[in-house]
């Protein structure tokens, strides 16, 4: 990998970056050469999911509702798609190349949203707080109003220092703690966001004084409307619901930037880290890892991903309330990368695409089917989450890797992908797993233990 | 100063109940390690159940003991034994036969992989909860005279009820028959001897996969005694009632020390104080993000709980 080389400093990662772009040319013709079939038939693919959009707006919609109706996701539904890949990538980072599992993801896709809706919407007006700043609105409209691309990178800063926050107290804990205290930060956040409505506070800081009566800070259960839209001067483009295919597309952007982000990532130095403390942390502790740097890294550019989508959400919708940020959300995006294939940033993407089209498309698609030729029958639609529930069930005993899973991740996950590997390595099965760690289990709670017997190999 | 105790005794009743389901994921967290996302839905699960059996048909239950407050108290009792029993008895088959169908085929898979079934799991039984259930909340009349029962001492500040007592009747004999049990029976000897160490207790001849089943068994009907409880003491009942429920209860088990069955009683207990407390002085929509970070404090500053052993490399 050319990835290994990168120096440090955001200088250097521009670079970097700027020649993984330029590579990625002489990386499709070495494809071309090397593997025809696979790129050519990668290729197709890429291009009917970016036409797409495009081509179901024009054409499909009016043919699906005119002439045969067929699941095809609209608008909203393929903007939704992006806006959950660009999670999925996001959690990946932090469950699947650290293997540090978060169930509290939705805190930063809030925290993302709220962002937004702060330093785009009139919201503090109430506050006599009026800035505009290169935003899409008239002169003295009340509010704050800043531009589309300034709130995403203020959100990502924002969103990556409060994942380094929560992450800090977790550090030291593994396995299943770490996952419940994600889960308690996943559900104070949207809380602290649904009852700041009222707050009544004085303090006195020596010289400074901040005293507020009843001051709404959050818009409470009703969130906070309108929020200015994603706005492309010169171009005159404001991508909201209105404005058809065109956010599928913003959103498409946002995607491409955050998958070059985190492939680099990956094949970084830091990324090499990531996957040295999953296998084994106290072993990489032993190897120089800096197992704390590493892990709040993890934390704060996982999150930072769910601070875009956040940011995107809500200038998309116009709208933010803190019922958008449950528990199922985070669930939901576990699911899309346990599906996809945990660790591997193509089956994520796949994973969230297929989870978003089937709930908000095919589920209502078929309930809609059954209303018309066979009303007697239950609604699939209102059962999406038993469905959810019952994959992840059939997920976990037949294929916990996924269906587009990384070699490395398989290994760990499956008793036979670990038997394979340690074959490999010529380390013997029949290690007794209750006394002696064999080589890949590691005491991060994400560890695979060798199966006992062959039977039970098999049985997984 | 009466308005405290007040607030002390409703604690008391809510820590009764979060003890009969925090127990639950204590003994299975003991034994396999694991925690039981999908019991706090079990918990639901039993509430719904003895809603279907007390509710009359005009409020869409079965009513097959159909409990009203102009019911005579012999037949009160009677009827509420046996929606006792049914319920435990299915909730308790419930957590076994999930068991068997999620956790038992992954017990040698990764530490993820029964984590994430038991998610599964959950989001399953909550829909099965809103199948039977419906979306909305159910209720039921309040089947208990609202006397005073402190008036009879000539106290009127402060409230005692007898659906307050009704909850202490049930769960107390319930917690000490579990401690007797785990202490004292061969069977209880199995389950510590497993939860130490299972390829040992195998090879002492403990049957392993038994005695986990009966460690589910008894952890489900703990939880349907407490859907009994609550749906007779709440009059309330809804699908989703067992996510914040159960986080409770397991915040509780975390709090006494997971895996230590006198720990789960204490920590519930406490608990059910705080919530009571957090309820009365600050603000009811406080409660829940007052609990989490509780059980993030207590994880964070010491996993092991107030009463835990030794888990060091488990935290």
């Amino acid at each position: 990998m050319t990835a290994s080389t990168i120096g440090t400093g955001p200088g250097a990662w521009f670079r970097h970056i700027g020649s993984t772009v330029a590579g990625l040319g002489q990386a499709y013709r070495a494809g071309l050469r090397d593997r025809p079939k696979r790129t050519v038939a990668l290729s197709v693919l890429v291009a009917v999911l970016l036409l797409y959009p495009y081509v179901a707006h024009t054409w499909l919609a009016a043919f699906s509702r005119n002439v045969f109706p067929l699941p095809l996701p609209d608008d909203t539904v393929e903007t939704f798609m992006t806006i959950f890949a660009i999670m999925a990538i996001g959690l990946n980072i932090v469950a699947g190349f650290a293997g540090l599992l978060d169930l509290g993801y939705v805190a930063f896709y809030a925290i993302g949203a709220y962002v937004a809706a702060f330093l785009a919407s009139p919201h503090w007006a109430t506050l006599g707080l009026n800035f505009i700043f290169l935003g899409n609105v008239d002169q003295g409209t009340p509010g704050v109003h800043l531009p589309f691309w300034i709130v995403v990178p203020v959100a990502v800063i924002v969103v990556a220092t409060f994942g380094a926050l929560l992450g800090a107290p977790t550090l030291r804990l593994r396995g299943d703690y770490l996952a419940i205290v994600t889960l308690g930060f996943g559900e104070i956040v949207p809380l602290v966001f649904k009852n700041l409505s009222q707050v009544t506070l004085s303090v006195v800081l020596g010289p400074l004084k901040i005293s507020m009566d009843r001051v709404d800070l959050t818009g409470g259960v009703q969130g906070i409307n309108p929020i200015d839209s994603p706005f492309l001067p010169f171009l005159n483009i404001k991508f909201d619901a209105r404005a058809g295919f065109l956010p599928v597309y913003l959103g498409i952007f946002l995607l491409l930037i955050a998958v070059l982000v985190a492939r680099n990532l990956e094949h970084s130095r830091i990324g090499r880290a990531w996957m040295a403390i999953r296998e084994d942390e106290t072993a990489a502790e032993m190897m120089g890892v800096n197992t704390v740097r590493t892990k709040l890294l993890a934390f704060a550019l996982g999150a930072s991903f769910a601070g875009i989508a956040g940011a995107y959400q809500a200038s998309y919708l116009g709208a933010t309330t803190s019922d958008f940020f449950d528990f199922s959300t985070s669930i939901l995006v576990l699911i899309m990368i346990i599906l996809g294939g945990i660790g591997n940033i193509w089956g994520v993407i796949m994973g969230a695409i297929t989870l978003v089209f089937v709930n908000s498309t095919l589920l209502p698609y078929i309930g809609q089917q059954v209303q018309n030729y066979a009303p007697s029958l239950p609604n699939p639609a209102q059962y999406n989450f038993l469905i959810l529930g019952v994959t992840l069930l059939l997920m976990m005993r037949f294929r916990p890797q996924g269906f587009l899973p990384s070699r490395q991740r398989e290994a760990e996950l499956t008793a036979h992908g670990l038997a394979h590997v340690e074959a490999e390595m010529g380390v013997p099965l029949d290690m007794d797993n209750t006394s002696v760690a064999p080589p890949g289990q590691s005491e991060t709670g994400m560890d695979a233990r060798a199966p006992e017997t062959p039977d039970e190999a098999r049985d997984l | 100063m009466d308005q405290l105790i007040q607030t002390l005794i409703i604690g008391l009743a809510n820590g009764l109940i979060f003890a009969l389901v925090a127990l639950g994921y204590t003994l299975v967290y003991g034994i396999i390690e694991l925690i039981n996302f999908a019991h706090g839905d079990v918990f639901m699960i039993g509430s719904v159940i003895s809603y279907g059996l007390i509710a009359p048909k005009s409020s869409g239950g079965l009513g097959i003991f159909e409990i009203t407050s102009g019911t005579p108290a012999p037949l009160m009792v009677i009827q509420i034994l046996a929606v006792l029993v049914i319920t435990v008895g299915l909730t308790a088959l419930l957590n076994v036969a999930i068991e068997r169908v999620a956790y038992r085929p992954l017990r040698n898979a990764p530490k993820l992989a029964p984590l994430i079934s038991a998610i599964g799991m959950s989001f399953v039984l909550q829909n099965i909860g809103l199948i039977f259930a419906g979306p909305n909340q159910r209720t039921i009349d309040n089947i208990f005279p609202t006397t005073n029962l402190l008036s009879y001492f000539g106290i009127n500040s402060v409230q005692l009820t007898v659906s307050q007592v009704f909850v202490g009747v049930v769960t107390v004999p319930l917690l000490f028959a579990l401690t007797w049990f785990v202490a004292k029976t061969r069977q209880g000897r199995a389950m510590r001897a497993t939860a130490q160490d299972p390829a040992t207790a195998g090879l002492m001849g403990v049957d392993v996969n038994r005695t986990i089943a009966i460690t589910f068994l008894i952890g489900g009907a703990l939880a349907g005694a407490a859907g009994v409880v609550q749906i007779l003491y709440n009059n309330v009942t809804v699908w989703n009632l067992g996510f914040r429920f159960g986080l409770n209860s397991f915040t509780a088990a975390v709090l006494g020390g997971i895996g230590n069955l006198k720990g789960a009683v204490l920590g519930a207990l406490i608990l059910g104080q705080v919530n009571a407390l957090s309820d009365r002085y600050l603000q009811a929509n406080w409660t829940n993000a007052l609990v989490f970070a509780v059980l993030i404090a207590i994880l964070v500053f010491r996993p092991t709980g107030l009463l835990g052993q030794q888990l060091a490399d488990r935290a």
